[in-house]
């Protein structure tokens, strides 16, 4: 080869290498920088965890939760200390006010997120969460609140955990563990803890969802009996023990001939309760939007050949729904009248 | 107060409501909405409620809902292939003889060989080929299938069919725009707008190819009139015929499924998002809107998108016809090239490359493929009778009974047109998922292809 063909591939390959932005160096050091700074907000939420739950992080905690050797830890810990986020007494570590407030805006982000993901784009609980810490890294505080506000402004997560606002204000009551709650007391599902997320899959597994209704019926050491009225659910103690619940509201009770839309017979016409408390998002838009409002009379009308979907006469219009959907409209069956 | 007092004043009154607010809100303007139509509108008896419910009894039974369902797809299907024949012939002599005057215009002005041939056997020739042979199915297709909708009978297909689509993790929905594929896959991507679950909408949109749309039928229709049915006398031959396109059809379907439910287990996993249906009264279709929106909204949209990519493709088919290239041209090159892949999947070379640079359109496939075969400049009919092609394609080129076999899965299975393309990248804003429309689509055909030459040469039928 020529020498000018030599200089011509060496010049494309420094572009190649060292091109501001485009650059193969340039892309490196943005990938580093940005897995530096999940790393530096990872270890806030671990903290603000850990003070939640009234106890204090240690850099041999940090190292545990964030899959850190030691070292990589104490880095980690004395990057943050410079940068002022975290202080440091004896061997355990505290937010500083700086600190804290970025961990509850990665907090608000990952929640958000989750809100997000179940309830517009119909992701599977057990997903929700992977994808969402995947996410929580990239927004702004004010991208942040033009999600919520696309949101509706929600209060929960999907699994019943609060949502700081901007300002950094949530509630901080969680219900009661299910295995503390006094047997036989009506209680309502407030919260589903996600981790550790083996167990999390059991509870959703099993069909145990936010807001519904339960009684305790049974507590010994080997397992938890959980009853909605229906069902029973056998649970292992620590599994159950994921299971927050809180009073009643009474005025929220259903009334005691409501059964879900999907159980009434054909022809039978009933009136609209509530819509199950886990409908949210897109789906409780859309029932709404057709008029499935509490008190609006259904009627079963049209049956496929397979017994589903199922289409109900409400206000005048004809609407087809699966099972599924039905099963989360309460009503409560009217006197025959036809 | 200042405007910040209010907004946290109303951050704090916004947590003291309670979950269910929103409804309550949708509630009280139903509440008013009702009271208003009381007021304003006037209800005389209640006839057509009965007649109503007498018509959808009998579409949605077991007995009779599927039959009357099979039997109007079949006659749409029939009127337009058939009436679409007649138009395109008409349309095709006035835009060809358009463009033989224009030309003769060109050839006595002197100009170069290669501009004339360029711009009137190339650009021309394959804008006018798509637009003759597109045009009239659509215009016949399109107000047909608004009209089932209009009717209100489209709707309760996707009632009953819903059970078969929840069993692949899609909409029920997607029934109707699978039925829009038949007419054109671009207009039933466009159509999966009616799905509001993203997932099941793309679930829709990459599925929406494996239904045989109105530029494949006349392919399917040839292949299995001349090869297929060849054995056979008089009347029968029409029967195996159309017996073939419709098993074509039904593959199609079940590939439809098999891909809905592959893509809900993998790439496309999720809940099942909220199945809601209107079933709208029958009503009186109005023909002026039919047509307005059939035509304008459907039709010419589609034909647009499709001039747009034919102008370039009807180029490029006339330079790799007209290049030389050693002792032939370039597409003669090229295809001996693919040869030995297109003979693996059971085709041949030439057959892979109509493919590749028709893709533009599938209508203008077989014209590419003949113009190849019969060493032609440019896009030609075949021969006119079923005994001539039979000779030119088994005598000279060495197609078998698996070549059509063959031939008309891959028609049925392969990539989507470039206007398909062009429009899921339009409609989902992602060079990724219209990759992957291609990817699956192609990756499909190439193993059903692959399987079915391997197999029959296995067995020694080919």
């Amino acid at each position: 080869m020529s020498p000018i063909t030599w200089i011509a591939l060496l010049a494309a390959l420094a572009l190649i290498v060292f091109l501001p932005r485009a650059g193969l160096l340039a892309q490196v050091r943005h990938y580093r920088t940005v897995r530096q700074r999940e790393q530096v907000e990872d270890a806030l939420k671990h903290l603000l965890d850990r003070e939640h739950q009234g106890s204090h992080a240690s850099p041999e905690s940090l190292a545990g939760t964030l899959g850190l050797s030691r070292a990589a830890a104490m880095r980690l810990v004395e990057s943050m200390e410079a940068q002022g986020l975290i202080e440091t007494r004896g061997n355990q570590l505290h937010l500083t006010a700086e600190g804290e407030r970025w961990a509850l805006h990665v907090l608000r982000a990952h929640r958000l997120w989750e809100r997000y993901l179940a309830d517009e784009a119909r992701m599977p609980l057990e997903k929700v969460h992977t994808e969402a810490h995947r996410r929580e890294h990239r927004l702004t505080a004010a991208e942040l609140d033009e999600l919520e506000a696309a949101l509706g402004h929600p209060t929960r997560d999907p699994h019943g955990d609060p949502i700081p606002t901007r300002e950094g204000n949530f509630a901080r009551e969680m219900g009661t563990p299910v295995t503390a709650w006094p047997a036989d007391s009506p209680a309502r599902i407030v919260h589903l803890e996600d981790e550790p997320a083996l167990a999390y899959e059991q509870l959703l597994a099993a069909g145990l969802r936010l807001g519904q209704d339960v009684r305790v019926l049974e507590r010994t050491p080997q397992r938890v009996v959980l009853s909605d009225g229906e069902n029973e659910y056998r649970l292992a103690p620590a599994v159950a023990s994921n299971i927050y619940v809180a009073p009643l509201p009474e005025h929220q009770r259903l009334p005691d001939q409501a059964l879900p839309l999907a159980e009434l017979p054909n022809g039978q016409a009933a009136e609209i309760v509530k819509l199950d408390d886990a409908v949210q998002g897109l789906t409780r838009r859309r029932f709404l939007d057709l008029g499935l409002t509490p008190g609006a009379i259904v009627y079963p009308e049209l049956q496929n050949f397979f017994g589903d979907p199922r289409a109900y006469r409400v206000r005048g219009a004809l609407i087809a729904l699966r099972k599924e959907q039905a099963a989360q409209i309460w009503v409560r069956p009217l006197e025959p009248t036809r | 107060m200042q405007a910040n007092d209010v907004l946290a004043k109303a951050e704090l009154l916004r947590r003291q409501l309670s979950s269910s607010f929103r409804d309550e809100i949708v509630k009280s303007l139903y509440a008013e909405a009702e009271r208003i139509a009381r007021r304003a509108v006037k209800v005389h008896g209640d006839r057509t409620y009965d007649l109503d419910q007498q018509i959808d009894r009998l579409i949605t039974s077991p007995l009779t809902g599927l039959p009357i369902m099979l039997l109007l797809l079949a006659v749409v299907i029939w009127t337009t292939v058939e009436g679409a024949n007649l138009v395109s012939e008409a349309l095709a002599a006035v835009l060809f003889g358009i463009g033989d005057a224009m030309r003769a215009l060109f050839v006595q002005a002197n100009l170069p060989w290669w501009i004339t041939g360029f711009v009137w056997d190339g650009v021309y020739r394959g804008l006018a080929w798509v637009v003759s042979v597109m045009f009239p199915p659509m215009a016949i297709f399109f107000p047909a299938f608004t009209l089932l909708e209009d009717l209100g009978f489209l709707p309760r297909v996707a009632f009953n069919l819903d059970w078969l689509f929840k069993k692949a993790g899609a909409h029920g929905k997607q029934a109707l725009t699978m039925t829009m594929g038949f007419g054109c896959n671009a207009a039933g991507v466009v159509s999966t707008r009616i799905i509001d679950s993203p997932r099941e909408r793309l679930i829709a949109i990459l599925t929406n190819n494996f239904v045989p749309c109105n530029g494949r039928f006349p392919t399917l229709i040839m292949l299995a009139t001349v090869f297929v049915a060849a054995g056979f006398q008089g009347w029968v031959t029409s029967l195996i015929a159309a017996a073939t396109v419709v098993g074509v059809v039904l593959i199609g379907i079940g590939f439809t499924f098999l891909m809905s439910l592959l893509l809900s287990r993998t790439i496309l996993k999720g809940e099942a998002s909220a199945f809601t249906l209107e079933l709208p009264p029958y009503r009186r279709p109005d023909i002026l809107r039919i047509l307005y929106t059939s035509l304008i909204d459907r039709t010419l949209f589609v034909l647009w998108r499709a001039i747009q990519t034919a102008a370039p493709a009807g180029a490029v088919i006339w330079i790799l016809a007209n290049l030389p290239f050693g002792s032939s041209n370039l597409a003669a090159a090229i295809a001996s090239w693919l040869d030995p892949f297109g003979h693996l999947l059971g085709l041949d070379g030439v057959i892979l490359l109509a493919y590749v640079i028709a893709i533009p359109a599938n209508e203008i496939v077989v014209p590419t493929m003949m113009m190849m075969y019969l060493g032609a400049g440019m896009m030609v009919e075949g021969p006119g009778t079923a005994e001539a092609i039979r000779t030119l394609l088994i005598g000279q080129h060495g197609w078998t009974l698996l070549t059509a076999v063959n031939l008309m899965l891959f028609a049925l299975l392969h990539n989507p047109c470039g206007t398909t393309i062009l429009t899921i990248y339009k409609e989902t804003k992602s060079v990724k998922w219209a990759t992957v429309s291609v990817v699956i689509t192609l990756g499909t055909a190439f193993l059903v292809t692959f399987l079915t030459a391997s197999l029959a040469r296995l067995m020694g039928w080919a």
